[in-house]
């Protein structure tokens, strides 16, 4: 069943057209992020959604009923902000429970549903505080507790772990996952983290300049990547690209500047076309695969985080990232071989940046 | 000693020769001269003994002589009307253009820009026009007034007893708006906007917002804003001068046109001292509220 519907969906400030013809559907119960760099679009979508901003033509279909022209009130969403948004002279609990003492109910049920909500947050102790006592962390946690006392239609996030330091965003990411497991709750996360995006959503939507570039799970966006921009914005680190040229029989590749290097592909391609080759990190690899490709290379730099080694090498004078795990034995200046299996090759028209794969 | 001697020869005595020229500065223009107006009201003061500070000592006796003088009453009630009026109106008046001016229209921060021309303005020339304005005979709101049908005889603002206390009220609220609405468009601009978007998406209509929200919220601003406003509307002189000298029959006296009245005009200024000091008295009052209220600003 789905739970937010997006048709045709076009927003102009004044002479600026934020968002192009927006179409995207959500199941009931799914994660869906909206991702890409900032000004793409995605935190005027995701407030467009709330009734924040007003849209300029299509239409927006909550659990099936039209919500164009109604006020955020009327359409029975929650938002967890970026910077929180905390009435700043309330406690923890009148925080949380403003909403529902804006609806005038029952004092038994407010004091009910505060107390399981603080708990299932782990603000039990804290009901009693100010915003301003409490930690970054803490105030995520009153800002998501805010949302779910009401319990929602959707739930929408608009980047709320940006504030937090690492180690707490990581933790912050299962711990929102497993909220939206527990309350079966429809879910649209707006980021410009793509780690963020693939670890938390199922269905992750890609914009930039206002259009969306491309929706699926995950790991179709991983592994199919529609254009140059989604491969090389999701994936850490990003994609490499090399231009390259088909051979005349449309079975090999060369590097543009450096014609010697001939890759053999496995499938057949237009003659002499232009194209971006793009080659994931963790691909590239310093032993040779079975029915592999090589290009030769001199190592530029290799950087370490342990349990994972960045080697940045220069083919044709073309910068490539090759991420091992483990510890190679290469050392800056010296001559290699970089091996990837033709599967692994990705090809972009070098005019229109569209995947090519016939 | 020799340690302040070296701390200013090495270079080091900076601090504390802009701290004592802070200090310099109040205990001449602040200090002192309170002091001395303290020890005035409890001495006999005129003409004859002003040029000398070797005066009878005359304790609580000015206090008493003044305030059972028959217009007390009538100057402490006037003065309250004036300050609680002048406040309740700036205020209302100035938070409303203050919202009014939030809201994003063209132009608007323009015309809050010319709200400003009142705040400008010296009291005295703005007494000058408002009594051409108020004027009985020729006065442009008497037009209005008559002309519109909402009375049929001309008010003489400023020569009927009853009613010359309020046209200067009027004229002080005129003067104490761009103040108010000034320093709580500040207060209002500090407000997060996206504190106002949670609210609405918690299920808050314009009216919820503003009592739930902005009052609350506003609280340190609208504290200062009043006490100030106190502090203003009992130091409001010129206006007074320039409209109706506290007239007529003293109709429209305050403690503060009383006091200079009894200093320079009737030359009693032991009383006119002791009619200050009570004043100094609630204004340090007002003062201590203030300062309390600064302590509810919230951080965001």
């Amino acid at each position: 069943m789905l739970q937010i519907e997006i048709d045709s969906l076009n927003k102009h400030y004044a002479g600026f057209h934020a968002l192009k013809n927006i179409n995207i559907a959500i199941e009931k119960g799914s994660f869906v992020a909206l991702v890409g760099p900032s000004g793409c679009g995605k935190s005027t979508l995701l407030r467009t959604l709330a009734g924040l901003e007003k849209t300029s033509s299509g239409d927006i279909r909550i659990a099936g009923t039209s919500v164009i022209g109604k006020p955020p009130r009327e359409r029975d969403v929650a938002m967890v902000f970026q910077s929180y948004a905390l009435y700043p002279h309330m406690d923890v609990e009148h925080n949380m429970n403003y909403s529902m003492r804006l609806k005038r109910r029952p004092k038994p049920e407010i004091a009910e549903r505060t107390r399981v909500a603080a708990e299932t947050l782990g603000l039990g102790g804290l009901l009693d505080r100010l915003p301003k006592a409490l930690s970054g962390g803490q105030r995520q946690r009153v800002a998501m507790g805010r949302a779910i006392v009401r319990n929602p239609k959707v739930f929408l996030f608009d980047e709320p772990l940006s504030n937090l330091d690492a180690a707490l965003r990581v933790h912050m990411r299962s711990e929102i996952r497993k909220l939206h497991e527990r309350l079966g709750a429809t879910s649209v996360y707006v980021t410009h983290d793509q780690v963020e995006a693939m670890t938390m959503a199922d269905h992750i939507v890609v914009m930039r300049l206002g259009v969306v570039e491309q929706q699926g799970s995950p790991l179709d966006l991983y592994d199919k990547p529609a254009n140059k921009f989604v491969a090389g914005f999701i994936g850490s680190p990003a994609m490499n690209f090399i231009p390259v040229v088909t051979g005349p029989d449309g079975h090999t590749l060369a590097i543009e500047q450096d014609q010697a290097q001939h890759l053999i592909l496995d499938r057949k391609l237009v003659p002499r076309s232009r194209l971006w080759a793009g080659l994931r990190p963790e691909h590239l690899s310093f032993t040779e695969v079975k029915d592999g490709l090589a290009l030769d290379a001199v190592v530029e730099s290799v950087e370490s985080t342990g349990s994972m080694t960045f080697v940045t090498a220069a083919v044709a004078s073309q910068q490539l990232v090759v991420a091992h795990s483990g510890r190679p034995e290469v050392e800056k200046g010296a001559a290699i071989r970089l091996h990837i299996s033709p599967e692994n090759v990705h090809l972009f028209d070098r005019e229109t940046e569209l995947a090519v794969f016939t | 000693m020799q340690g302040i001697i070296r701390t200013i020869r090495d270079g080091s005595g900076f601090d504390i020769l802009l701290l004592s020229l802070a200090l310099i500065y109040l205990v001449t223009f602040s200090a002192f001269p309170i002091i001395y107006n303290i020890i005035m009201s409890l001495q006999t003061v005129d003409m004859f003994t002003i040029a000398s500070f070797n005066r009878p000592f005359v304790g609580l006796q000015n206090y008493y002589d003044i305030l059972s003088q028959p217009i007390a009453s009538a100057v402490f009630w006037n003065t309250v009307k004036f300050v609680v009026l002048s406040i309740v109106f700036q205020l209302s008046i100035g938070f409303g253009l203050a919202l009014f001016f939030q809201q994003d229209f063209p132009g608007a921060s323009y015309l809050r820009g010319l709200f400003l021309a009142g705040w400008i303005m010296p009291a005295l020339v703005v007494g000058a026009i408002w009594k051409w304005l108020l004027a009985g005979d020729f006065g442009v709101i008497n037009y209005i007034l008559m002309s519109s049908g909402v009375t049929e005889d001309r008010i003489f603002w400023l020569s009927n007893p009853d009613v010359a206390l309020y046209a200067v009220i009027i004229a002080n609220v005129w003067l104490g708006i761009p103040f108010n609405m000034l320093l709580l468009s500040v207060g209002l601009a500090s407000i997060p906007r996206d504190v106002y978007e949670a609210a609405e998406l918690d299920g808050a209509g314009a009216f919820e917002r503003f009592r739930s929200i902005t009052l609350p919220l506003m609280r340190a601003q609208l504290g200062a804003v009043i006490s100030l406003g106190v502090i203003f509307t009992l130091q409001q002189f010129d206006l007074i001068a320039a409209l109706t000298q506290g007239g007529p029959a003293d109709s429209s006296n305050v403690a503060q046109y009383w006091s200079w009245q009894l200093s320079f005009q009737t030359y009693e200024i032991s009383l006119g001292s002791a009619v200050s000091v009570l004043m100094i008295l609630f204004v340090i009052v007002v003062a201590a509220v203030y300062v309390r209220s600064t302590r509810h600003e919230h951080s965001y």
